[in-house]
């Protein structure tokens, strides 16, 4: 049986005309989608300088030899790339809800990807959850979107989030500075603040995409419940009214709002929204009003 | 309506103990609707609403009222409610048929088993199918061969495989067995109906009195003329261990006197006929004498044609008689011979000792002054062994002494107890450990037995060569000495033939439990009693029971069937006969609707107020409205 695509064909072409867009400017590197005037590997030409031993002997102008006698080398204008990296959360958290947080951030982070290839950027796709999965990179154009859709498909949602022991395994794995996508509920044990403070802090500028299912925000349930948290399987008794439920809501909300105003307050930016938002609602509406996508 | 197997209290009892648990169970119940969520942080941190250890008011009274309801109908499924009355109900019969060993008499219709057989299957079709029968095969035992059953293929199919057995009938236990079954396990007691002609011993204590409340007989024309074997002995003559004597008591159970002629047949051949005039109801006895020292198998037979020809033959089974091979080896063999000759059963071979030879198959040899040069097998009786060869070192060597002592409790002296012996010249030995001193003179013991490795007796003299052997002394101690050495060539035998069911055996006095064995065919011990001089077994199946006591084995035989000799009559309170046709009772049995629609109930709650429901309803709810289905 075939299995569905992640997107249809429809969506992908209403995402080419979207740029991932950062805003920071990294050391070392050209942001943006400028050419930069550093030399090195890349298609377009930059200058001649004289050829010394050990140079590349496929850069010598054989023409400018043959003319002048003199070997020169021609120098090309390097085209790096910021690097960008989705971290996609695979914890089992993320498989709750009627439909799960996990298939619609797959789906997600699969039109991110899309953007991304259309424009020529560099992609890294890294699951997580208590530390780094196994990584996905792609570049260099749209056709190399299949295997992003084909890493993305086999994911599966298990195990608990643990985002401190995340963040230092990013940082140690990532010295290069770029643009980190974290697709997530943000729902760890522990304070997610933290470690993502300390992501920016290295240097990285955040974006952070905030996935909840609608009953993460607002519980339906009445009456006597036995709670069971999906990552650690702790229990919780409780007698559920409206006053509950309503505080829970205001918690949920106050945690948001944390998240928010850190990435902000890091240069970062922050758009939250439920699975039960469609999700051309969500990359064109929320994600481009946050300037997460231009 | 009625209830069958609880009253309205008990019902009541139960219910309302029921419903209280149920209630009780539902207002403690702790046990929450499970629901899987992304985290619990939010709970945790937030102010919770304080979860009550109990439930303070029934939230779902319609789930609470299905239970009950439920709960109300398996109820009265268990004790199977009915409607109608309870007159109308069935009831529980238990029918007792005679399968004795007289039920094999043939009629002009078939045997008498058979002619029950189909009185009873009458009354099994005579009664409304909510009744219900227990068959219960009657001879010297009541075994059910069914349960109260209402099925009536298998009532018919219990009836249809009785066969006549081999013990007299014993209404009185089955009378009594049948009393308590309607007493225990009747749900609303029915008849006790027997079958059969009321033939049994003159011992069942249903000739005294029978009190039995519903009693009814089918009764079943007895036949009356017949004569047959009651009793058969068979031993071997004392005087002639090779003459085998025949004791036989017949017994005509008839009414006219009847000339009986007997022949018996051993091994194919007769070997004894005899004409035996019988008066009616009465026993006769005769006595047969054949000659055999072989086995083989001794038909008795009653040359009539009566109504059992089960009683009319008996086949016995008869040992044979093997000689105790003696070898003797001496220079002096008269000496010995008066001996020997004095016990019909030793056949002895008189030797040289220059003819020694071990590989020789007697079973006992005697060594008269002479040592060999190897012991020979078997048991060995040495008189007056070489000093220098003796088995048993010499002490001394005396002459002119008495005989002192005889060990008298052991069975190698039995009966010795002479003081006259006076010994002219013996060698006085010095008895081992184990060693069995069997008489003595002041000077130690004179005759010496030694148990193992193989028995051996010593005499330290001869006592052929002097006065004693005019004395009856000396055979006796010749005879105890052999039947020590090989007492099975001293066994008696004696056969009966007899009829299964308890049998008394005679004994000797002096026989204890102790050395007492009572072996059935298959080689296992039956138990038995004892009171006083007389032994008592039971043996429920034909068969041979072997009664072996320590020199004695007394075979039964026990092919013969039992018959009793007594007619019973039944008290005049009885019903007799086929109940007539019974209309069909209008009475419903309604616990499989009531069992139906409790699990119906319980189902039903299940669906409605089940968890799985609560999810399936949670889960469709928050699927209304998916945005994603949409986006992809």
């Amino acid at each position: 049986m075939a299995r569905e695509p992640l997107i249809d064909q429809k969506f992908l072409e209403k995402l080419e005309r979207l740029t991932i867009y950062w805003q920071k400017s990294f050391p070392g590197l050209v942001g943006g989608h400028n050419a930069s005037r550093f030399a090195g590997p890349g298609q377009e030409f930059l200058d001649h300088r004289h050829f010394h031993q050990g140079d590349d002997l496929r850069a010598v102008n054989w023409r400018a030899y043959m003319r002048l006698d003199k070997l020169f080398l021609k120098m090309f204008q390097v085209e790096p790339r910021i690097p960008v990296r989705v971290l996609l959360d695979t914890s089992k958290s993320m498989s709750t809800g009627a439909v799960t947080k996990f298939e619609y951030a797959r789906k997600l982070a699969a039109a991110l990807c899309y953007v991304g290839l259309v424009r020529l950027d560099t992609i890294c796709i890294q699951p997580f959850r208590e530390t780094l999965g196994d990584s996905f990179q792609c570049s260099g154009g749209r056709h190399r979107f299949v295997p992003a859709v084909n890493f993305l498909t086999n994911l599966e949602a298990t195990g608990h989030t643990s985002y401190l022991q995340v963040a230092r395994q990013f940082v140690s794995s990532y010295p290069q500075r770029g643009l980190v996508v974290v697709i997530s509920d943000f729902l760890d044990n522990e304070d997610a603040e933290k470690p993502l403070q300390y992501l920016a802090e290295f240097g990285h500028e955040l974006l952070l995409i905030h996935l909840w299912a609608p009953e993460d925000r607002e519980p339906p349930w009445d009456g006597e419940l036995e709670l069971i948290d999906a990552e650690t399987g702790s229990h919780m008794e409780m007698d559920l009214d409206s006053g509950a439920r309503a505080r829970y809501t205001t918690a949920f909300d106050a945690y948001a709002r944390r998240l928010q105003v850190m990435a902000q307050r890091n240069g970062g930016r922050y758009v939250g929204f439920p699975t039960a938002m469609p999700l051309e609602d969500a990359i064109f509406g929320s994600i481009i009003r946050a300037g997460g996508l231009q | 309506m009625f209830f069958l197997n609880l009253s309205m209290m008990e019902f009541m009892a139960l219910f309302g103990a029921a419903s209280a648990l149920v209630v009780t169970l539902y207002l403690l119940n702790r046990s929450r609707r499970k629901q899987t969520v992304a985290t619990l942080r939010f709970w945790v941190s937030t102010e919770q609403p304080t979860v009550q250890k109990h439930r303070r008011k029934i939230q779902q009274p319609l789930s609470l009222i299905l239970q009950l309801l439920s709960i109300a109908l398996l109820l009265l499924a268990i004790a199977q409610l009915r409607l109608g009355s309870r007159e109308k109900s069935g009831r529980d019969h238990v029918l007792i048929l005679d399968t004795s060993s007289w039920t094999a008499a043939r009629t002009r219709t078939g045997t008498l088993l058979d002619q029950g057989k189909a009185a009873a299957r009458s009354f099994i079709r005579a009664l409304p199918s909510s009744d219900r029968v227990m068959v219960v095969r009657a001879d010297g035992l009541a075994t059910p061969a069914t349960g109260l059953e209402s099925n009536r293929q298998v009532l018919e199919a219990a009836i249809r495989e009785s066969r006549p057995g081999a013990a007299a009938l014993n209404l009185e236990q089955a009378l009594a067995f049948a009393a308590q079954v309607e007493k225990l396990h009747a749900s609303r007691a029915g008849d006790i109906v027997y079958v059969g002609t009321g033939r049994v011993l003159e011992s069942d204590g249903a000739l005294q009195a029978t009190a039995v409340n519903n009693f009814r007989i089918l009764p079943i024309k007895d036949v009356v003329e017949n004569c047959g074997l009651r009793k058969i002995g068979l031993r071997r003559s004392i005087a002639d261990p090779g003459l085998w004597e025949v004791f036989l008591s017949v017994r005509n159970y008839g009414t006219v006197a009847r000339n009986v002629p007997i022949g018996l047949q051993f091994g194919g051949a007769l070997v004894g006929s005899r004409r035996l005039h019988l008066a009616p109801g009465k026993d006769e006895e005769a006595t047969f004498h054949f000659r055999t020292r072989a086995a083989g198998w001794l038909e008795v037979r009653l040359l009539i044609d009566d109504a059992l020809a089960e009683d009319n033959r008996a086949i016995l089974e008869l040992p044979s008689q093997k000689p105790l091979k003696v070898d003797v080896y001496s220079d002096e063999p008269e000496l010995l011979r008066p001996v020997l000759a004095a016990n019909a059963l030793v056949e002895a071979d008189y030797l040289s000792p220059s003819k020694f030879k071990t590989d020789r198959d007697a079973r006992i040899t005697i060594l008269d002054r002479f040592h060999p040069p190897q012991l020979p097998k078997g048991g060995i009786i040495w008189i007056a062994p070489p000093a220098q060869g003796s088995p048993v070192p010499v002490r001394a060597t005396v002459t002119n002494v008495p005989v002192v002592r005889w060990r008298s409790d052991h069975e190698l002296g039995t009966g010795l107890r002479t003081k006259q012996w006076k010994l002219e010249s013996s060698e006085v030995f010095a008895p081992a450990a184990g060693d069995i001193s069997v008489a003595e003179v002041e000077g130690g013991p004179v005759i010496l037995a030694r148990p193992s490795p193989s028995r051996m007796v010593v005499l330290g003299f001869h006592p052929g060569k002097s006065a004693m052997r005019f004395d009856l002394t000396t055979p006796l101690l010749f005879a105890n000495i052999l039947r020590w050495m090989d007492p099975e060539a001293f066994r008696r035998w004696e056969v009966y033939g007899g009829t299964a069911g308890t049998v008394t055996v005679p004994l000797e006095s002096g026989v204890g439990p102790e050395n007492v064995k009572v072996i059935s065919s298959n080689q296992q011990n039956l138990p038995f009693t004892m009171h006083g001089q007389s032994l008592r077994f039971f043996s429920g199946t034909p068969g041979t029971v072997r009664v072996v006591t320590a020199d004695r084995e007394q075979v039964y035989s026990l092919t013969l069937p039992e018959v009793g000799e007594a007619v019973w009559q039944p008290p005049a309170s009885a019903k007799r006969g086929v109940p007539s046709r019974v209309t069909e009772a209008s009475v419903r049995d309604l616990w499989p609707f009531l069992a139906l629609l409790g699990g119906l109930g319980l189902l039903i709650e299940w669906l409605l107020f089940g968890r799985t429901r609560f999810h399936v309803a949670g889960a469709e709810r928050l699927a209304d409205g998916n945005p994603l289905r949409r986006a992809s």
